[in-house]
């Protein structure tokens, strides 16, 4: 039995996207976004502009001199820099949710996703595409369809994970067989309803690459390749594993090679470790606790 | 009390009341030793086959690769009391994702290089549960040696080494 109308029923309780991020997102299609535009953004969220403050003096960004304003760090930072650390604190409070159907870890999911933005611009680096905030957000959302499926995923993921292990396909290619939708498709469902700006939708809805539409954009290929390697470095992996999709065709794409993937995993390890800032966003104990672990 | 091994960390331990785990193996390795005669073991946990990708970084930190890591592990047990011959060796983790084996074989190339330089230095692996999709916690109980294997997500399938 399909469990499609079900799905979709929950999406009327979706959350609105919190307004700061919201606006942000809007400023990624900008060419120049200029210091005043993003003042403006945050200025009447002071739980944002504390996150700004507290991510902008942290060993993610190493910076020598302490950070007391939000102008001070527009000024060190740039505007992408800070295009990320706004959506990714605007966006926190979406994924304060526990989603056992994945994840054993209340800020499971959440640590996923960071990873994976971090992963995507580490990548963006390796292949020197310019560092913008579009691939740093479409990694942090490239799992939002778990929020809502992951309810789903509790109830069935015994049968799922025997399709997977039965059948040799990937976990999301099980969900659509059990559930009739699978989480990255659900992702796109909602960035439709919350307006996201397109190309952060699709790469959402094709971040596995599972459809001939995936391959239209870099970006997508991108998110994709991250959410590997986020899967590969192992830690915050969750119930579905590593049973993706490998497709050699998107490093050939990129000119990489294995070499290059293992320098890569290396960066991260630092990367990861000094990112423990934006794990700790959701600060509660848990977060405290995950943060020791590096 | 759990001590946790990180990504590309080790820790060994002699107190009997102290359980040794590593979280989330991808395509990383987890190697846990244990002399049971002195009570003396660990767990490595390295994310990449060799330190000849960056030499200045495995200087800094050897338990980033194999090559560098695993000797220390054994090292460091040495310095407690352990003895080679009676060590007992389990493996896990090496995951890959689906699909060719071609470029994302991290997982098995990290694996390869843990048997060749086992196979080098005369050490037999007891028990290991590494490759598939599966992403893997390893624990390791001072006091007795158990070693064992949490399936993420699989019901917490318990499986021992």
């Amino acid at each position: 039995m399909s469990l499609v109308p079900q799905v979709l029923r929950s999406l009327k309780n979706l959350p609105p996207f919190p307004m700061v991020a919201q606006r942000a997102l809007l400023l990624l299609n900008k060419p120049e976004v200029s210091i005043q535009e993003l003042v403006e953004v945050v200025k009447f969220d002071p739980a944002v502009t504390a996150n700004i403050l507290r991510i902008s003096n942290s060993a993610y960004f190493g910076l020598r001199r302490e950070i007391h304003s939000l102008h001070q760090a527009l000024l060190l930072l740039g505007t992408q820099e800070l295009l990320k650390i706004i959506i990714a604190s605007g966006a926190t409070r979406l994924f304060s949710a526990p989603t056992p159907g994945y994840f054993t870890e209340r800020q499971g999911l959440w640590r996923h996703s960071v990873s994976c933005a971090l992963m995507v611009d580490l990548l963006s680096r390796e292949i020197s595409l310019p560092d913008q905030a579009t691939g740093f957000t479409a990694g942090l959302m490239h799992d939002i369809g778990k929020v809502v499926l992951s309810l789903f995923v509790e109830q069935k993921f015994h049968e799922i994970m025997e399709v997977v292990e039965k059948e040799g396909v990937p976990f999301q290619a099980a969900e659509k067989i059990i559930l009739g939708v699978d989480h990255a498709e659900m992702g796109g469902e909602m960035a439709r309803m919350w307006d996201f700006p397109d190309r952060l939708r699709l790469a959402i809805t094709y971040h596995h690459l599972d459809k001939p539409e995936a391959y239209t954009d870099d970006l997508t290929l991108l998110v994709y390749l991250g959410d590997i390697l986020t899967m590969m470095f192992g830690q915050d992996l969750g119930a579905d594993g590593l049973a993706y999709t490998g497709y050699p065709e998107v490093l050939r794409h990129f000119h990489l090679r294995e070499k290059n993937l293992q320098k890569i995993l290396l960066q991260f390890g630092s990367a990861w470790d000094e990112a423990q800032v934006f794990f700790g966003l959701m600060g509660n104990q848990d977060g405290v606790q995950c943060a020791n672990r590096g | 009390m759990q001590i946790v091994v990180g990504v590309a960390d080790m820790k060994i331990s002699s107190q009997p009341q102290q359980l040794v785990v590593t979280h989330a193996l991808g395509s990383c390795i987890g190697v846990a030793v244990y002399d049971p005669k002195v009570r003396v073991g660990g767990i490595l946990h390295y994310m990449l086959p060799e330190s000849s990708l960056d030499e200045e970084k495995g200087r800094q930190n050897p338990f980033m690769f194999a090559d560098t890591g695993i000797p220390q592990l054994f090292r460091e047990c040495y310095k407690l009391g352990a003895v080679k011959h009676r060590m007992v060796v389990k493996v896990a983790g090496g995951s890959q994702v689906l699909g060719g084996p071609e470029h994302f074989n991290i997982g098995r190339r990290n694996y390869a290089a843990l048997r060749k330089i086992f196979l080098k230095n005369n050490v037999l692996i007891d028990n290991e549960d590494v490759g598939g999709v599966k992403a893997r916690t390893m624990y390791l109980e001072i006091a007795t040696g158990r070693v064992w294997v949490k399936i993420i997500g699989q019901n917490q399938v318990i499986k021992d080494l």
